[in-house]
This record gives structure tokens, sequence and C-alpha cells, in this order.
């Protein structure tokens, strides 16, 4: 079934959060900084935004898949794997655009925050829309609901949720999270063009024939993000803390085989 | 017949625990409430915690995946798991019918005399329901 619960408006604001510049680190570590800021997040409150790319490609696999689920997709068997904290399904992260967003959110909340994700995808498909691209929801396509056998893929992009972003009959944009006590870390993909590792799946690029500007859309989803959630970005950097947190982590949990071999 | 939900005792986390006595013990069994469950919204996976295992109240003793989302269980008693609902995880479209019966998840042997005392009653926490909307 699909989820269709969406919330009202998500503002936070008017509150500042953290910015953090677009940088490219290994898989461990970016799904290290993702926990740590989380983890920073819900002790101070403060909401963070990170834009990142990965240094070599990579698969990351939802919280809940198994490591063999790796056999129905051979493209990508050869690149290196990562686990991630997040749910649904796994990601080919190559030429792609990566966001990862944590905000505070009220004791006692259940469930995912649907309206994180509408209004972080929101933004980001009026960014591309600068761009010439018409991304929409999923939800607003008017296509059939996708069956439960293909939400079953293994790879997220062959998976259709309501908020998923669209372009020309291609998911272009998947968004996971993970909830703490009192935070929501949300990360999601933004498939700029077509990997060697995920040849069937286009990417935005391809499908404007023509390259995506990261420079140039980053700060206008950084825009976009702020009236909708808010929140005054003010660029900024990791904490001491979470610089030391995000190395525990990624040594302890994500470098880790027993982390990634445990389903 | 099904638990009397407003028998309860609840997390403010949306867990529910029957607290009752077997074999001359303090058991709470514990679950997710129907509200939780509402809001979580078409669960696909949980993990359970391993029998014998010592909980704090509190603590994450296991976890769903709804919506891509990822959210921690925590234990609203401190104690020792007695029993687990091993078919729970394979069955989780049974659990929005029948939270309160079908839909325990442990039961935990309770250890230490005020681990209950910050739990809301029902009343309580119908009113933390309603103000989240």
């Amino acid at each position: 079934m699909m989820n269709t619960r969406r919330g009202s408006a998500a503002s936070l604001g008017p509150i500042v959060g953290r910015l953090i510049s677009l940088a490219t680190a290994g898989a461990a570590e970016n799904m290290a900084i993702d926990q740590a800021i989380l983890d920073s997040v819900t002790r101070t409150g403060v909401p963070v935004l990170r834009f990142y790319q990965w240094a070599e490609p990579t698969l990351s696999l939802g919280y809940f898949q198994e490591l063999a689920a790796r056999a129905a997709h051979v493209q990508s068997d050869s690149i290196c794997c990562v686990r991630r904290t997040t749910g649904g399904g796994a990601i080919v992260h190559d030429q792609e655009l990566t966001y990862s967003v944590t905000i505070p959110v009220p004791p006692g909340s259940a469930g995912p925050r649907s309206v994180l994700y509408e209004q972080t995808h929101a933004a980001i498909a009026e960014a591309l829309a600068n761009f010439g691209a018409q991304a929409v929801p999923f939800r607003c396509t008017g296509l059939e609901p996708p069956s439960e056998s293909r939400n079953s893929q293994f790879l997220c992009f062959q998976r259709r949720t309501a908020e998923d972003l669209i372009v020309s009959g291609y998911k272009v944009l998947g968004s996971a999270q993970r909830k703490s006590r009192t935070a929501v870390l949300q990360h999601g993909s933004l498939l700029l063009c077509t990997s060697l590792y995920a040849p069937q799946i286009p990417g935005v690029s391809d499908l404007l024939s023509r390259p995506l500007n990261v420079e140039q859309l980053v700060p206008q989803i950084v825009a976009n993000l702020s009236e909708k959630l808010g929140v005054d970005w003010q660029l900024g950097t990791l904490s001491d803390e979470e610089v030391y947190d995000a190395e525990q982590i990624r040594r302890e949990r994500f470098d880790s085989p027993l982390w990634t071999t445990r389903r | 017949m099904s638990r009397d939900e407003s028998k309860l005792l609840y997390a403010e986390s949306h867990e529910w625990v029957d607290l009752a006595e077997e074999d001359g013990k303090a058991v709470g069994t514990i679950g997710l409430s129907g509200f939780a469950l509402e809001q979580l919204n078409d669960l696909v996976y949980m993990e359970l915690p391993e029998l014998g295992r010592e909980l704090t109240a509190g603590e994450e003793f296991g976890e769903v995946e709804s919506v891509k989302a990822v959210s921690p269980l925590y234990s609203p008693v401190s104690g020792k798991v007695v029993a687990v609902h091993e078919d729970l995880p394979e069955s989780l479209e049974k659990l929005n019918d029948d939270p309160y019966e079908f839909g325990w998840i442990v039961k935990v042997e309770i250890s230490g005399e005020n681990s209950v005392e910050s739990l809301l009653d029902h009343a309580a926490y119908q009113k933390q329901c309603a103000e989240a909307g």
C-alpha cells in the first residue's frame, strides 16, 4: 500500500541551522557523519543541512536489507558496500548529489516525518525546475501505485513511494529516514547521470540531455529549504565533538564487517 | 478477548505495558499503541531483542521500518526479556487490527520498584495523542 499520509507545514522557525558545504568522503565516513549529526541534533535541537558526494562508487544497503540480496544486481557487485541506518532499498552512489537534513522533532512524535519528505523534495523539485527539469512527486504523476513486488525490488530507484521525485517517468530522487527520540535524520540521493554500475537508471542530466551544475543547484536547494522549513541555514562546519563521534562511529560501525553482514 | 487498552500504562514514546503477576513475579507485556501504529503506517520490518536481554526503562529494545523510516522501540520498564513474540515480524500486517493482543512484542520480568512511575495512564496518554494531532 502506498503511503499517502502527509502532514501540514513542517516549519521549525524562525530558527538558525547549520549548513555543511558540499564535500566528498568515503562511504563509511559519509554514513558516520550523518549519524554523528543525528546524535548532535538529538542533544542540541539545532538543525543541520549537509551536501556530499562519494569518493568511490558505493552500494548502500537499506538498514533491514540482507547482504545476500546483492546477488540480484550483478552490475554493482564489484563496488564497495556500506549498510545505512535508514530504511528503503539499495542505492548505487556514483553520479549523484546526496543531501542530509536533520531536524529536531517533539518528544513522543511517532512514525516517519512524511512532511519532511514532502517539503525537502518540493525544495529540490523547485530548484530543478530552474534548470528545465519538471520533477513531480510520484503521488502526482497519475501513475498506478506500484505492486508489492515492485516495491520489494533490490534497488531503491526501481521502487516507488509517494514522495519520490519523478522526471519523464523515471525516479531521480529518493530519501529515507532514521529517527531518534527527539530528532530525525533524512538523507537522499539525487541522480545526476547514469552510473556504469546501475546502467538501467538514468539521472537528471541524461533526461535533460545536458549537464546539471551542482555548484549552482545546491544554493537554490538551500534557499528553498530555508523558506519551507523556516530555517536560516548559516554556513558552518562539523563541531569537534561531531568529528570525534563520527570517527568512532566509522570505526565501530560502518567500517565493521559485522555491521555490513549483520543481515 | 483483547486487552482493555484503558487499563494499560503507556510510555511517551507510545509503547504500552500490561502489568501482571506470573508465577509470583511482576511481568510487563509490551506492545505498540494503536495510535503509534496508525502514525507509522505500513510497517515492513521489525527487529526484536534476544531472550534474556536486560533492559533499562527508556532503552531501545527493537526497531521498526515504515515508509523508509527506521524508528527505535523503547522499553517502558526495566527488567529481563522473558518472552519474545517471534512470529510478529512475519505478520506485521495483522498488527493494526489487534495491537493490544496479537500485537504484544516482548514480556519483561520487571526489576526495580520504581520503574513504572513515569508511565502515563490511559487518560494522560490519550491527551498526549490528541495534542500530537
